[in-house]
């Protein structure tokens, strides 16, 4: 029995996530409903929130591009926040704020380290502007980005809106090849079913615009997160998505709202980003499974089955995967696994080359690899997270990072 | 007034609860890091057990999966039929190649026989050749003395035409009495009727004496009849000659039927389909058969590998190839089985033991 209905929850996953991509085709294709109603005319007053940690020179970059924006300078201002950076960060703020005069730069640095989250919180205090964009520092955005941003707010019930996350080093290594094509099917496909119902679960925090009025509703809640009192500063992103719903707004993504950023390398710091966000996941399952009955009633059920299913998804995966490797284990190693990462390498790599030209994939064939990553992060990375959720380590800013051009400029 | 009093009651009561959560908190916190720290080492332990496991399997050249055959399994039970179909055949050939036998000695017996006419007619033909070379001059001579003879003999019965007609003549003057002319007239008939008798004997003489002087009717009998007896033996002959290579074939076929199931009868389908006790097989992969010699020892281990005992030895190694899937990889392997004579019956449901040796000494 208990196999038949690991088996049959890991189908439900499966066909929800695949028909999620396909679903999210269809409507980019055909559904005029699913892009939201933007106006171009409605200029709020913006305030970017940059928290900073350990970025060096990077942070100096994003300003730059920023500052290229074409909303109205007037109209909008960035507030960079250093949450106590090892490196000189701070000093390439405070640059970036003499060099660039055109706009309203604000820096200002925390007490003590206390996280992106809280960093943010900070960063609000110094605000009062009517849309909130917090950024990642170490992104570099489009200069339409902002306008972006702010014409999907003139639907009065969406409270959140996302841009999309391009990969600026996609040929760096494979593992940037697979970043690529795995971020350019979440954003161009697995989101826009969401996108459809306005009700994305997680919009990214490199780009997340928010009303003013929502996120000093929620800003308690984000500085009181803690799990059995340990500070929660992961996962943001997640928190404030998940929160937006509940508040009874909406949430939605624009993909023409336009930021790349540099993604891991290596295999450990990307292993530490995965886990860090499957921590938010779970924590995320944990607390939607402890207010079920409130999600069901107020949220679409569209957000229920992706908070809900996606999760239990990875588990019921991990678990298929070890009976697998117990039961048949070189089974993974046979032909069909490539062939269909192949194939999707293939057709995503010719649609990226096509449709985002900054970002083509060099050597599509590098994306048969995943193969081996989905099984490694499908064994490793849930029962980790779930021995680790009392950790507050960011895992992947220990060091300064190394400087990468945007797309495919550095080739 | 109330609310001054108020205040120190309330800011314990909040302190108090607080620092209640606070050790609530710890408390979840300590066994849930034990909890984690555990399943961590938990996890690891097992991912290192299943590499070692893996890599083990991969190198090691001594292992045998225990296979457990009973008389009910589909291959025992298609082998007996196969078995009972062959033992049917041998009977059936055993039949012919009876049958065969049986025609073949009576075919043997009647041309010995035939063969033992053919002198005798020869001898015949030689026999009376020889006396025809004999008897013919002198039947020839005689042959032309008795023409002579009849020659004379139609001379004379020309005269007495001539005397039959005196006696008429004379009858009828009335010299002789009618009764001598009767008597008269009888003598000249007898002379006649001698004569043609004479004549007929010299045809009959002439015969013989043709006869005797060619090839006769009887000799070409004779030799006809040889002729016949020669070729009816050579008939025999040609289905004798084919009588026994058939026989031949079906006496190699049964033989070769019969190498099949004394073999089939060592096979451990064969075994356990007809055997009263239980008997105990593994199988072997083609790449350890060095371990799996007759009389080698066998171990079994706990977790498939470590803490080994000895529970038995190896019995036999049958040669038929056998196809199963690797207990750990799960692929097809080719290999062979071989009987195990266990102290410990509780290890023929291992999922592996090991031949020859202990795999990691211990």
């Amino acid at each position: 029995m208990a196999p038949l209905l690991m088996w049959l929850i890991m189908v439900l996953c499966l066909v929800i996530s695949l028909g999620k991509y396909l679903f999210g085709l269809i409507l980019q294709l055909a559904h005029p409903s699913t892009k939201i109603r933007k106006d171009y005319t409605y200029e709020p007053t913006v305030s970017v929130l940059m928290p900073c940690y350990n970025e060096g020179k990077t942070v100096y970059e994003t300003i730059e591009s920023i500052s290229k924006s074409n909303y109205p300078n007037g109209k909008f201002e960035i507030i960079a926040q250093d949450d106590c950076s090892a490196d000189d960060s701070y000093q390439w703020m405070l640059k970036a704020q003499r060099d660039f005069a055109n706009i309203s730069i604000r820096v200002g640095r925390n007490e003590a380290n206390c996280g992106k989250a809280r960093t943010v919180c900070n960063a609000l205090q110094h605000s009062n502007a009517e849309i909130i964009i917090s950024i990642d520092s170490d992104c570099i955005f489009h200069p339409n980005a902002i306008r972006e941003l702010t014409a999907s707010f003139s639907e009065p019930r969406v409270g959140s809106v996302g841009g999309r996350v391009g990969v600026r080093n996609p040929n760096q290594s494979i593992i940037t090849a697979i970043q690529t094509i795995v971020y350019y099917a979440a954003f161009e496909l697995y989101k826009i079913p969401e996108n459809w119902t306005r009700s994305v679960c997680c919009i990214s925090g490199c780009l997340f615009a928010i009303r003013r009025e929502l996120l000093l509703a929620i800003e308690p809640a984000i500085r009181a997160r803690h799990w059995f009192g340990v500070p929660v500063n992961q996962g943001e992103d997640r928190f404030l998505t998940h929160q937006t719903l509940l508040h009874g707004y909406g949430t939605y993504i624009n993909n023409d709202a336009l930021c790349w950023t540099t993604v891991p390398t290596t295999l450990s710091v990307l292993f530490k980003q995965q886990l860090r966000w499957r921590r938010s996941i779970v924590r995320d399952f944990f607390f939607t499974l402890r207010s079920l009955p409130v999600h069901v009633f107020r949220l679409h059920p569209n957000t229920v089955l992706t908070l809900v299913l996606i999760p239990l998804g990875a588990i019921v995966a991990l678990l298929v995967i070890v009976n697998s490797l117990v039961s048949d284990p070189l089974a993974w190693a046979g032909p069909m696994p490539l062939v269909t990462a192949l194939a999707i390498a293939a057709v995503l790599s010719w649609w990226i080359k096509k449709h985002s030209v900054h970002e083509t994939i060099a050597h599509p064939l590098a994306f048969g690899a995943y193969i081996a990553w989905a099984i490694a992060s499908s064994l490793f990375l849930t029962p980790l997270a779930l021995c680790t959720m009392d950790s507050a380590d960011w895992g992947t800013r220990a060091k300064p990072l190394e400087e990468v051009p945007v797309g495919n400029s550095r080739a | 007034m109330a609310t001054p009093a108020l205040e120190p009651d309330v800011k314990p009561a909040k302190t108090k609860a607080a620092g209640r959560q606070a050790l609530h908190y710890r408390f979840i916190l300590a066994t849930y890091r034990i909890f984690a720290i555990a399943a961590l080492y938990a996890v690891l332990i097992g991912v290192i057990a299943y590499a070692f496991v893996m890599g083990f399997y991969a190198v090691n050249a001594s292992w045998a999966a225990p296979v457990i055959l009973t008389a009910t399994d589909e291959k025992s039970l298609d082998f007996r039929e196969k078995l009972i179909t062959s033992q049917q055949s041998i009977e059936d050939l055993k039949v012919d190649a009876a049958k065969m036998d049986s025609g073949l000695k009576e075919m043997r017996s009647h041309r010995d026989s035939l063969l033992a006419l053919e002198p005798e007619i020869a001898s015949a033909i030689t026999s009376e050749r020889a006396h025809d070379r004999i008897d013919a001059p002198a039947l020839s001579a005689l042959d032309r003395q008795k023409l002579a003879d009849d020659a004379q003999t139609k001379q004379v019965l020309a005269q007495l035409d001539a005397m039959q007609s005196d006696i008429q003549k004379d009858l009828a003057s009335g010299l002789i009495t009618r009764a001598d002319a009767a008597s008269q007239m009888a003598a000249i008939n007898q002379t006649a009727t001698s004569y043609t008798d004479s004549r007929i004997a010299e045809v009959l003489l002439t015969d013989t004496v043709l006869d005797k002087t060619t090839i006769g009717a009887t000799t070409l009998e004779a030799l006809e009849r040889q002729a016949e007896l020669r070729a009816e033996a050579a008939q025999l002959d040609v289905a004798i000659q084919v009588a026994e290579k058939e026989l031949t074939e079906d006496n190699r076929q049964i033989a070769r039927l019969h190498d099949a199931i004394v073999t089939a009868r060592q096979s451990p389908y064969y075994l356990s389909a007809t055997g009263q006790n239980l008997l105990n097989y593994a199988f072997v992969p083609y790449d350890n058969q060095a371990s799996a010699a007759t009389g080698s020892p066998i171990y079994d281990c706990y977790l498939n590998m470590i803490l080994c005992r000895k529970v038995g030895v190896v019995v036999a190694r049958f040669p038929g190839e056998e196809q199963i899937l690797h207990p750990i990889f799960k692929t097809q392997i080719r290999g062979f089985l071989i009987q195990m004579d266990l102290q410990h019956e509780e290890s023929a449901k291992s999922k592996t033991v090991f031949l020859g040796a202990k795999p990691l000494l211990f």
